[in-house]
């Protein structure tokens, strides 16, 4: 079953063709078809798990491929490749797949265009699913820009509101220049190697078959890509906005899945980053990501936007965690990471549908006793991503914190302020949304708790934020298919059995405290709001932080003044010299050729004869000019 | 030998247009649309028939029929074009005639002549083949008794077609002169073992079945008869002229070229060269100029078959491998061709069922009142031109890859920037679908589902061909290997 993975991607491919073609007119428009397709690969995926782990390690990675295409000497060859990497991306896609289709039946529900909705949800899926298993870069390309794709059709879903639009298009073209990187990345590969197979690349590097220089360069391209989607700063801005899609797309792709193809893309290519030196790199853009969105975080207002500036920063963090060299930690917090922040924000879904669509948290707050099992949930999955012991943040956070160990004491405290950040914004947003008195009587009045089909999926994803950090232990990692633990299934060079470090448990729990009570005592109180104290402390500060010092304003400007100002330029010219003289030239000689040839078909059957005659007598004559 | 066991998938054909004429004699009331039903079976028992030669050894009959793997190809391809073109027919004849048995019927009799001129091996059997596929033609264009159109296209093909196939026996009789057999096996050992140079009979000869043969491909400048034709005949006409005629032609020209005058090369290489200059040139300039669809399609076919014309100079240039990788590709983008223009004439023909209007103005907002027609249709005109992930794309980088030798850079350049010029004339007709308001009244409507489907699935064909070519490339591999087999057994090359 390893070697047909691929079935995985098929599956929910097949499923889209199904609901785009036929999904308005199948009844409930089809959404039952997206949960049974979501259902189907989440059961095929033991089935490859199960097979994967049997082969043993002798066996990795399960390789399959065809040859796609022989053009002359050019041989291009696709297919699969499942390590264990891959499988680590396989169970948070279907698992997380699986959960954000059962809440959408009940979020979307009466919601417009609900078939098209599901159907560009199993497109995502399928697109997720073959990059993850791509043995190529080509192919991996083709996934990363479907993904792309869908989460601009996702993003853009009510297309009659403006912002959604604007949205989809500002992610649409930001992660459009991390691709341009990541293709010329690509290519500058294929130019040196001669191949796309990712684990040729990686033989080769290693053999030494590209320079130094030129290796740095590429990686650099590569790693543009990765910033691109995974949201790393300068990049970020689309992330935020990407928040205008609906609450459980928000979930599957712009926080467990899509955002991360960055991350997996780095921790695939760790050796060849390495090689190159380029992890220094990676760790600093990583560090600087993590600090700055948690900062920006604390001054925003909306539930979705403090959790899409958690998810940059988390992004971060993981990004921190592979600079320093180490792909368990990375693709560890990855993995529960995907478990919190899907539920933080299908939480966040079940209060905006509680709530009648409000998600300022200046409307909110006391949801607590009118919303008790999304409030619950939404705790657990608060603290495992703040690191409370024994959560599941709380051990991939802790091997982040080892790792960086390594890296000298600077980046290990910026990376303990960027921890304390996190539980400190995490306890805000908990503390404005649901503890407290309702700041608006009106909005309270209507909550409700939701239905089971969204709440079902919170409790799952619930269980998984507790327990998912457990796989790091050698026997709960063995018994549930990681043998022996996260650490030793996931590695770079070679696997390093995990220990509990007590002096790291004092410590990032100490930083849990502080974070977390700093932020309650900050904001627990319903009397007066303390976001509001701040602004008036230091509204110069606050004003900064909540425009997200200007990262906005800035683009804009760049884009208004200097892209729009070297584009008349070019457009000049454009107009004047290529098009009017080169195109519209070349154009008119072309169509006024044609006009003279149209002459010769006079419709009159004695000409046509007349041509074929003299044609025959021409073609003769050439031949005894040429042959003799 | 007689083994008339090789050709049963074309008795099932021919008993398929016997039956269909019958039934229409019995019971003359019957919908029109179930004849093209039946039509439809019948060849999709005629393609069942042909799986199992594939891959089948090479079979001789009398000497002037071989049954191999070009064949069977071809025989795959003949019944799907038929099949296709009965399904696309079926609404169109409906509504308007009261007699379609005979249409039908020599529907699939033109199908097999197709066959039989893939699998002649001799002279005169490829003559009688080629004419059992251009009388039926003659009918089909004509088919619609009393529309003027129809009848002057009609009468303008039987003409020019008499006058060229006049040709076609002149330059077979000078060849015979020349040699003194008719068997391809038997002219390539003659001119062969000719002694001095070059002698103006055959030079004259091949050049006069260069005539014969360019008329059918409608090759510049024999092409004058097809862009009247072309628009007199009744749609789905349009759409099987340009299919199964080209690919009868062609497969005519395929097995006469490697198997008798290879040993020749040097006598008519530059003018095939020439040839596929002119015609793609003359083609694709004239597109520019049209207005009516069927026409502009016409003339965009002129100018594949330029294209397709490369692979044969190619045969003439290059070495045998070479030889058999520009037959391969040759084959190859025949299949895309073929699988083009009948998702563009699905399309097409939807939109005509529904306005009568064939002009390429007419085609105004198409993309507003049916977006799927309007988006087959683009990919099919994508495909044409040869851009990315379309069918085209694919099958012409093969072909000018396979046909590149040092003599014929030059023609693979004017090809490529006849290419260019094409994408002007097919992104002239999106306009119209696109970027225009649908005239006044007209509304959203949807297509017959029979012809829907059938787009659909053309257009699946169009994009699988497009973004994986492996499969199909195997398949014409070995048809074109199959090829090379009996030349290579029987001649020899001229070093």
């Amino acid at each position: 079953m390893a070697e047909h993975a691929w079935i995985l991607a098929a599956v929910p491919g097949i499923a889209f063709i199904v609901m785009a073609a036929l999904g308005r007119n199948l009844p409930r428009q089809g959404d039952w078809l997206a949960v049974l397709c979501a259902t189907s690969i989440f059961g095929l995926f033991f089935a490859v798990l199960a097979n994967f782990l049997n082969l043993g390690e002798a066996a990795w990675p399960v390789l399959n491929s065809i040859e796609w295409t022989a053009i002359g000497d050019f041989h291009l060859r696709m297919g699969i490749a499942v390590d264990q990497i891959t499988i680590v991306m396989l169970a948070v896609i279907t698992t997380v797949a699986l959960m954000v289709n059962i809440f959408s039946v009940g979020y979307m529900k009466g919601e417009p265009r609900y078939w098209w909705y599901f159907a560009v949800l199993q497109l995502f899926v399928a697109s997720m699913l073959m990059l993850v298993l791509a043995d190529n870069l080509l192919l991996l390309y083709v996934a990363w820009e479907l993904v792309g794709l869908s989460s601009f059709l996702l993003i853009g879903h009510y297309w009659e509101r403006r912002s959604a639009v604007e949205a989809a298009k500002k992610a649409f073209i930001t992660t459009r220049v991390g691709d341009v990187g990541l293709l010329i990345g690509i290519i500058l590969f294929w130019e040196a190697t001669g191949t796309f197979n990712i684990l040729d690349i990686i033989h080769y590097v290693e053999e030494g078959a590209i320079g130094d220089t030129r290796l740095f360069v590429t990686m650099m391209f590569i790693l543009l890509g990765a910033m691109g989607k995974s949201a790393q700063l300068p990049f970020h801005v689309w992330l935020p906005d990407a928040m205008e899609g609906p609450t459980p797309v928000s979930a599957l792709i712009h926080a467990a899945t899509m955002v991360v193809a960055g991350v997996y893309l780095v921790a695939r290519m760790l050796p060849v980053f390495e090689a190159a030196g380029a992890l220094d790199v990676v760790l600093v853009i990583g560090l600087l990501t993590a600090l700055f969105s948690g900062v920006v975080a604390f001054a925003q207002t909306d539930i979705k936007k403090v959790l899409a500036y958690s998810t940059v920063s988390q992004l971060g963090f993981m990004f921190v965690a592979l600079g320093a060299g180490y792909a368990s930690a990375g693709m560890f917090h990855l993995f529960t990471h995907a478990f919190f922040k899907a539920l933080l924000f299908l939480g966040a879904g079940s209060v905006i549908i509680g709530t009648h669509h409000h998600q300022e948290m200046g409307q909110l707050g006391g949801l607590w006793r009118k919303m008790p099992i999304t409030a619950g949930t939404f705790l657990i999955g608060s603290l495992a991503l703040a690191g409370l012991f024994p959560l599941a943040g709380f051990w991939s956070k802790d091997e982040i914190l080892h790792a960086v160990e390594g890296q000298g004491t600077f980046f290990f405290f910026l990376i303990s302020i960027a921890a304390i950040m996190t539980a400190f914004y995490t306890a805000r947003l908990f503390v404005r949304t649901f503890l407290g008195k309702p700041r608006d009587e009106e909005v309270a009045s209507h909550t409700r708790e939701t239905g089971p089909v969204m709440t079902l999926p919170l409790v799952f994803l619930a269980f998984m934020s507790i327990v998912a950090g457990f796989f790091i232990f050698h026997d709960f990692g063995s018994a549930f298919g990681f043998p022996g633990g996260f650490s030793e299934f996931v590695f770079l060079h070679y696997p390093h059995a995990f220990h509990v470090d007590w002096g790291l448990v004092g410590l990032s729990t100490a930083l849990f405290v502080i974070g977390t009570f700093g932020g309650a005592w900050f904001y627990w109180n319903g009397r007066l709001d303390r976001s509001t104290v701040m602004a008036e402390w230091q509204p110069k500060v606050y004003e900064m932080v909540q425009r997200k010092f200007y990262f906005d304003d800035l683009y804009q400007f760049l884009i208004d003044r200097v892209v729009l100002g070297f584009s008349y330029l070019v457009s000049w010219f454009d107009r004047f010299a290529v098009n009017d003289t080169g195109v519209d030239g070349s154009a008119t000689m072309t169509g006024y050729a044609g006009f003279l040839l149209k002459h010769l078909q006079t419709g009159r059957v004695p000409n046509y004869a007349m041509a074929i005659a003299a044609g025959v007598v021409a073609l003769t004559l050439l031949s005894l000019a040429v042959g003799s | 030998m007689r083994d008339f066991t090789l050709f049963i998938p074309e008795y099932i054909a021919i008993a398929g247009a016997i039956a269909i004429l019958a039934t229409e004699l019995i019971w003359p009331k019957i919908r029109k649309d179930y004849l093209a039903y039946a039509t439809a079976a019948g060849a999709l028992g005629w393609l069942v028939a042909a799986i199992p030669y594939i891959g089948d050894t090479a079979g001789d009959f009398e000497g002037v029929l071989l049954a191999d793997d070009f064949t069977t190809y071809f025989r795959i391809l003949a019944a799907g074009i038929v099949m296709a073109i009965a399904l696309i027919s079926a609404h169109y004849m409906r509504d308007r005639t009261s007699t379609a048995g005979e249409y039908y019927g020599l529907l699939l009799v033109a199908g097999t002549g197709m066959v039989l001129m893939a699998a002649s091996r001799e002279l005169l059997t490829a003559y009688i083949s080629l004419e059992l596929l251009s009388f039926s033609l003659y009918i089909l264009v004509g088919y619609f008794k009393r529309d003027r159109l129809s009848n002057e296209a009609s009468l303008k093909y039987i003409l020019l077609g008499a006058f060229s196939s006049a040709m076609l026996l002149y330059g077979i009789s000078l060849i015979y002169g020349v040699t003194g057999t008719t068997s391809y096996e038997g002219i390539a050992e003659a001119l062969a073992a000719r002694e001095g140079g070059t002698d103006a009979a055959t030079v004259v000869g091949i050049m006069l079945i260069v005539a014969g043969v360019g008329f059918k491909v409608s090759a510049a400048p024999f092409h004058m008869w097809a862009p009247d034709a072309y628009q007199g005949a009744p749609l789905p006409i349009t759409a099987f002229l340009s299919t199964a005629s080209k690919a009868a032609g062609f497969a005519l020209i395929l097995r006469l070229f490697t198997g008798a005058l290879v040993v020749d090369a040097v006598e008519w290489r530059a003018v095939i060269a020439a040839l596929a200059a002119i015609t793609m040139t003359a083609g694709n300039l004239l597109a520019i100029q049209q207005s009516n669809l069927k026409r502009l399609v016409a003339y965009s076919s002129i100018g594949q078959v330029g294209y397709m014309l490369v692979a044969i100079a190619a045969i003439g240039y290059g070495d045998a491998a070479t030889a058999e990788s520009a037959s391969s590709a040759l084959l190859l983008h025949i299949v895309g061709y073929t699988v083009s223009t009948l998702a563009l004439f699905t399309a097409l023909t939807a939109h005509y069922n529904r306005t009568g209007d064939d002009t390429i103005a007419g085609l105004r907002g198409l993309a507003e009142t049916q977006p799927f027609l309007a988006l087959v249709i683009t990919a099919s005109l994508f495909s044409f031109a040869g851009l990315p992930f379309f069918a085209g794309f694919a099958t012409k980088l093969l072909l000018f890859q396979a046909s590149t030798t040092d003599g014929l850079l030059w023609l693979v350049g004017l090809a490529a920037a006849n290419s260019f010029v094409s994408l002007y004339y097919y992104l002239m007709v999106m306009r119209q679908m696109y970027l225009f308001d649908p005239p006044e009244g007209q509304t959203r409507f949807r297509p017959a589902p029979l012809l829907g489907a059938l787009a659909g699935l053309l257009l699946l064909g169009v994009l699988f061909i497009g973004v994986y070519p492996q499969p199909a490339f195997e398949a014409t591999d070995r048809a074109a290997s199959a090829l090379f087999e009996v030349s290579a057994s029987g001649l020899l090359r001229l070093p």
